[in-house]
């Protein structure tokens, strides 16, 4: 007999695998830095030093807390 | 009293190796520093203290089950304190902060793969590891599977994992105190070993969380204000801070963008798909999820973990950039034949000598040595564990051992994993650790992962698959980590490499899924239609517990 909570179970799966799909684009994003695709991203920013390189090490690690954030609140019903 | 008299002993016993030890350096055989006073206090404290902890812990540590997961009491918060301090290894401080003054932003690439695996830790494994296994991550594979074999087959990775990562956390104990007190390298590394003997053999997991949290303060603390100080040499502008590092540094303005270190974006990938996928299979951390109470506070250890780890590599963003900016071209730091004192591993510390003289050097120093301990505690957990656990408790015993017998071996085998991590560590003495620490997450990467994400996602999964599997992550891992450069050419001396990655995963774990996918398929066995019809019970009780 199937069991009835695996319809719920199987949403969350889901979701789960959507996140990770969502995080591990971004993840490997990063590697475009060192292909001919991340030339852009190479170059200073304005007049500073900075690089777009180095700007999205910092947005990558910043948005990683923030699906982890957006997993939790979507998460928060428990195992209910 | 058995217990206390043995702690003073293992006190002593470090007391007098750095003592003689330090003789010796007064005598000249070591080249670095004289002797740094305050640091041998900040040192001596931390050890006392840490042993002190070890007692206290020791009383409650009097069954296997409190030996490895510290009776399951520890909240959310602690246990993501305890996993920073775990993974915010000495291959994460001192190595990435010594590739960023190589090789400026290519170190970066490093920071991201030790960082990326923690959301994913939490959206995949956190709850349903929790709520499936008691003590290691072999006890949720062998939940669906035929216990025996892949509790066998997953042991042996597990042990081959923390022998592996024992061998950066080692080199980078001996270099430390090498270059701290003028200790022999070899000296260095027995004394760790002798003192997380004496964490891990009497406190076990419970010594072992709260070493890892102290630890992970102090260290967050000390980067903190070495960042504070960096900046404050430039008016707390970090793009003076970058202009002062590209003047500095041989590379210029190259040290802001990829390439100085790496080149081949393959090579990158090879990386991320190491660091990535080989943390989410590195037993040691995959155990701190037992310690805590429920799936609840299985999940925020990971997200605080999360927050604790994303500051600290921000930070390394400036004290990377700070070595350059700061230590390049000041002769202090440098020897006569133009390389920095201690090899790059030592930038960090040198860093903090910069910045904050002889007492932040001192508690830099004091903090990187309980990094160390603090993780080789934790593996060393974990590679007894496997022993114990694993092995001869579920495999030997069929799940029914004398319980004494269980904690007696779990010893004896926290005393052999300090042998060999002492012998391994001699070995590999002069590898760059973030490079070594690498290695491990190739394995587990191309073992662990595979077998622990297709038994919670996949009905198909059936032992023969996950056993075949594994043992073709594994064998592809090492072979192609031994004919790849860091030891084809690098240990054994030959001219090129056969292999031309360092990090095989972006191949071993692919090659791993796709053996187990074919493997799986091809199975009419009855334990594998048992092992397909075992899945939806495991899901359902993956999601909501054991007890519902």
């Amino acid at each position: 007999m199937i069991d009835p909570r695996l319809d719920y179970v199987h949403v969350k799966t889901r979701r789960r695998l959507v996140f990770s799909a969502i995080h591990l684009l971004l993840y490997f994003s990063f590697a475009l830095n060192w292909s001919e695709l991340g030339n852009g991203l190479r170059q200073q920013l304005g007049d500073g030093p900075m690089t777009g390189s180095m700007l999205m090490f910092v947005i990558l690690v910043l948005s990683f807390l923030a699906i982890e954030c957006v997993f939790l609140l979507f998460d928060r019903d428990g195992a209910k | 009293m058995s217990r206390f008299r043995w702690l003073v002993l293992a006190l002593l016993g470090s007391v007098w190796s750095l003592s003689s030890f330090a003789a010796g350096s007064i005598e000249g055989e070591i080249e670095q520093q004289a002797l740094n006073p305050t640091a041998i206090v900040m040192f001596m404290v931390f050890v006392a203290l840490t042993l002190g902890i070890t007692w206290q812990a020791a009383k409650s540590t009097t069954s296997s089950a409190a030996f490895y997961n510290a009776g399951g009491k520890i909240t959310g918060l602690q246990n993501g304190a305890a996993i920073a301090g775990d993974f915010m290894s000495a291959a994460s401080f001192l190595g990435i902060t010594g590739l960023i003054f190589v090789g400026g932003f290519d170190g970066l690439i490093l920071s991201l793969g030790a960082f990326g695996a923690w959301p994913l830790l939490m959206f995949l494994f956190a709850k349903r590891v929790r709520n499936l296994g008691s003590f290691t991550f072999v006890d949720v594979v062998s939940k669906r599977l035929a216990r025996g074999p892949i509790r066998i087959v997953a042991s042996i990775g597990t042990i081959a994992v923390v022998v592996m990562y024992l061998i950066a956390q080692m080199v980078g104990a001996g270099k430390l105190i090498q270059l701290l007190f003028g200790l022999p390298y070899t000296a260095a590394v027995i004394i760790v070993s002798t003192l997380v003997l004496a964490y891990v053999a009497f406190g076990g997991m419970l010594a072992t969380t709260w070493v890892q949290i102290i630890k992970a303060m102090l260290l967050l603390g000390g980067v903190t204000l070495i960042a504070i100080l960096v900046l404050a040499e430039t008016g707390f502008s970090f793009g003076a801070l970058l202009s002062m590092a590209t003047a500095k540094h041989p590379k210029g303005d190259a040290i802001l963008a990829p390439g100085v270190v790496f080149k081949d974006p393959i090579q990158i990938a090879t990386i991320q798909v190491s660091m990535l996928f080989g943390t989410l299979g590195l037993p040691h951390i995959l155990m701190r999820l037992f310690t805590v109470p429920d799936m609840r506070q299985a999940k925020l250890s990971a997200f605080y973990a999360s927050i604790f780890m994303g500051y600290f590599y921000i930070v390394l963003l400036v004290l990377g950039f700070g070595t350059i900016a700061l230590l390049y071209g000041n002769p202090d730091f440098f020897d006569a034949d133009g390389n920095i004192i201690g090899g790059t591993n030592m930038a960090a510390i040198h860093i903090a000598t910069a910045v904050g003289g002889d007492i932040l050097t001192g508690f830099m120093s004091a903090v990187s040595f309980a990094t160390i301990l603090a993780v080789v505690a934790g593996l060393t957990v974990s590679g007894a564990a496997a022993v114990s656990h694993d092995l001869y408790a579920q495999v030997i015993k069929r799940g029914e051992p004398d319980p004494k017998m269980e904690l007696r071996i779990t010893r004896i085998a926290v005393f052999v994993i300090g042998v060999v991590a002492v012998l391994l560590g001699i070995a590999f003495e002069n590898e760059n650790v973030a490079f070594i620490a690498v290695m491990p997450m190739v394995t587990a990467a191309s073992v662990t992962f595979p077998i622990l994400f297709l038994s919670l996602f996949w009905s198909g999964l059936t032992t023969r698959g996950a056993i075949v599997g594994a043992l073709t992550g594994f064998l592809s891992s090492l072979i192609l980590i031994v004919i790849g450069p860091q030891v084809w050419v690098s240990v054994m001396g030959n001219p090129e490499p056969l292999f031309p990655y360092n990090y095989p995963a972006l191949f071993t774990m692919p090659l791993a899924f796709f053996v187990i996918w074919v493997v799986s398929i091809a199975d009419n066995s009855e334990r594998g239609q048992q092992d397909r019809a075992n899945y939806h019970a495991l899901l359902v009780q993956s999601e909501f517990g054991a007890d519902d």
